[in-house]
């Protein structure tokens, strides 16, 4: 049977996954389509990408849904199709997942933006969220997970939402920049603040994913590990990007991710794994330097 | 209340983001007769300036930054008519046609990159987002745009900047217009590699590349 996610946290440090789009569009996904069509047209394609990740030793697979609340799927005409599609990313996930892995239901932001910046009503965004998180439940997930959320008072409406519809577990992070003060949102929320209020709204886990690199993050890690009261997640990107054919490219090495990641798993940080430019490979390097007898120097030299 | 206090409380309003102090104390400026161009320089512009740098440093956010343009936005409003009865200057900047590319449904940092221009005095013709390539060169052409702003916040979008680029030649219309481009994942050496005449890493910036790429000419 699957464990919880609280009572895994509580154990060890939990290993979780790393991108899913992208691996989509090296799959043939068209650029500018949602992924998460995917999940009615091309499931299998899908499930491999989770399937990776389980054969990687990921403890977690997060569903193909970050860009399928009903805001986002609106903006591609797909509105009335989220809880047909929501659904369908948790049974597929389950599927790749089985009885050992967890499941992920994945949010992410609505794009609309809560005044002064946009006009966007915090209880609608509420009631949009409940309702991929219903239809996240309904296909299977284990927990919710809201992530690369640029504005605190969203994700308390996520998980305000999300609470409404199930009784899953919760976990949230928000996506920080460094500025020459230190680390934000876009809003201005900084990282100690903000997961100290989303666990008071109930968050088993929070913390921060996306926008920076392994060594920027682990800049940031200490202000999580410092205000946190729930554990500490910590889900950066593969390095900076760099131009390459007209497109971003990621060029940090798996080993050097995973380093750092180790190290910050040592520090304190529960939950782990990859956001943009990550892939199978360095969560499968990550499985190696997390079970290295020294955390704090995984790669044993020669990479 | 003397001109100095009257210019130090029109850069406050915009710091303040009160939009309508903002418009009121245009009002006054006009009413007094005073020099509207300094009124702008050294009050409302060096208010919106000093945002951005704020903005840049950390101590501003988007939230700050966006009622700070939104207050220019309200003094602009007020100021404009006035200035073209006393300089006889032109009603409205340098036109801009700005969007984000196809497939890209983000538009945060394009809508507070309008705004921001907006208040800085540009004419701008928000295109909205997720729209179409060619519709960009064809706003370019029926609006005799100065400069087409292009914004993608995905790294799978962002080489739509250089296809515009691409049918802006195709059209002839490359000459006349400058091409900005920007969005999370848009850096100085991918503005290069397309062949962009422009780039800015936020919207403060944008308003300065804009003004630098209006004033170099086609």
């Amino acid at each position: 049977m699957t464990r919880s996610i609280a009572s895994l946290l509580a154990e060890r440090v939990v290993l979780l996954d790393g991108g899913v789009g992208s691996e989509l569009i090296a799959r043939g996904l068209e650029l500018g389509r949602p992924p998460e069509l995917w999940n009615l047209e091309r499931p299998d394609d899908v499930r491999a990408v989770h399937a990776a990740y389980v054969a990687a030793g990921s403890d977690v697979v997060q569903t193909n849904s970050f860009g399928a609340s009903p805001f986002v799927l609106a903006r591609h005409g797909l509105g009335q199709r989220a809880g047909e599609i929501n659904t369908a990313a948790a049974r597929i996930a389950r599927a790749a997942a089985g009885t050992q892995r967890l499941v992920a239901g994945d949010i992410g932001p609505s794009g609309e933006s809560l005044p002064p910046v946009g006009a966007a009503d915090p209880d609608e965004l509420a009631d949009g969220f409940a309702r991929q998180a219903q239809a996240l439940a309904a296909g299977g997930a284990d927990y919710l997970s809201i992530e690369t959320m640029i504005d605190l008072r969203e994700a308390l409406c996520a998980l305000r939402g999300a609470r409404a519809a199930c009784d899953l577990p919760l976990t949230a992070c928000l996506t920080f920049d460094r500025k020459k003060r230190g680390f934000f949102t876009l809003m201005g929320d900084a990282p100690g603040d903000a997961v100290k209020a989303l666990a008071d709204a109930g968050a088993a886990a929070a913390g921060a994913n996306c926008s920076v690199g392994s060594e920027a993050m682990a800049h940031l890690l200490p202000e999580l590990l410092a205000a946190a009261t729930v554990p500490v997640i910590v889900k950066p990107n593969a390095g900076l990007p760099e131009v390459a054919d007209g497109g971003t490219v990621y060029r940090q090495q798996p080993i050097q991710f995973a380093a750092d990641l180790a190290r910050m798993a040592a520090l304190g940080a529960r939950a782990v794994g990859g956001c943009c430019g990550t892939d199978a490979r360095f969560i499968a390097a990550l499985r190696d330097a997390l079970s290295a007898p020294d955390p704090a120097s995984p790669a044993g030299g020669d990479v | 209340m003397d001109t100095d206090e009257l210019i130090a409380g029109q850069r406050r309003a915009i710091l303040d983001g009160d939009a309508r102090a903002a418009g009121e104390l245009a009002r006054r400026a006009i009413d007094a007769g005073l020099d509207l161009q300094a009124c702008i320089d050294q009050g409302f512009a060096a208010g919106i300036q000093e945002a951005g740098r704020l903005f840049e440093d950390g101590d501003f956010f988007l939230p700050e930054l966006m009622q700070s343009a939104d207050a220019m936005k309200a003094a602009m409003d007020v100021v404009r008519p006035a200035l073209l009865e006393q300089s006889g200057a032109a009603p409205s900047g340098p036109k801009v046609v700005i969007g984000t590319v196809q497939g890209d449904i983000h538009d945060i940092g394009k809508t507070l990159v309008a705004t921001m221009l907006a208040a800085g005095g540009f004419a701008v013709v928000d295109l909205g987002r997720d729209v179409p390539l060619a519709h960009f060169a064809d706003a370019a052409e029926r609006e005799e745009a100065r400069i087409v702003a292009l914004s993608a916040l995905l790294t799978t979008t962002m080489p739509g900047h250089g296809k515009v680029i691409e049918l802006l030649e195709q059209r002839g219309l490359r000459g006349g217009v400058s091409v900005l481009v920007g969005g999370a994942p848009v850096t100085q050496g991918f503005a290069r590699e397309i062949g962009a005449d422009g780039f800015a890493p936020n919207a403060p910036e944008a308003v300065l590349e804009a003004r630098r790429l209006a004033a170099s000419g086609p």
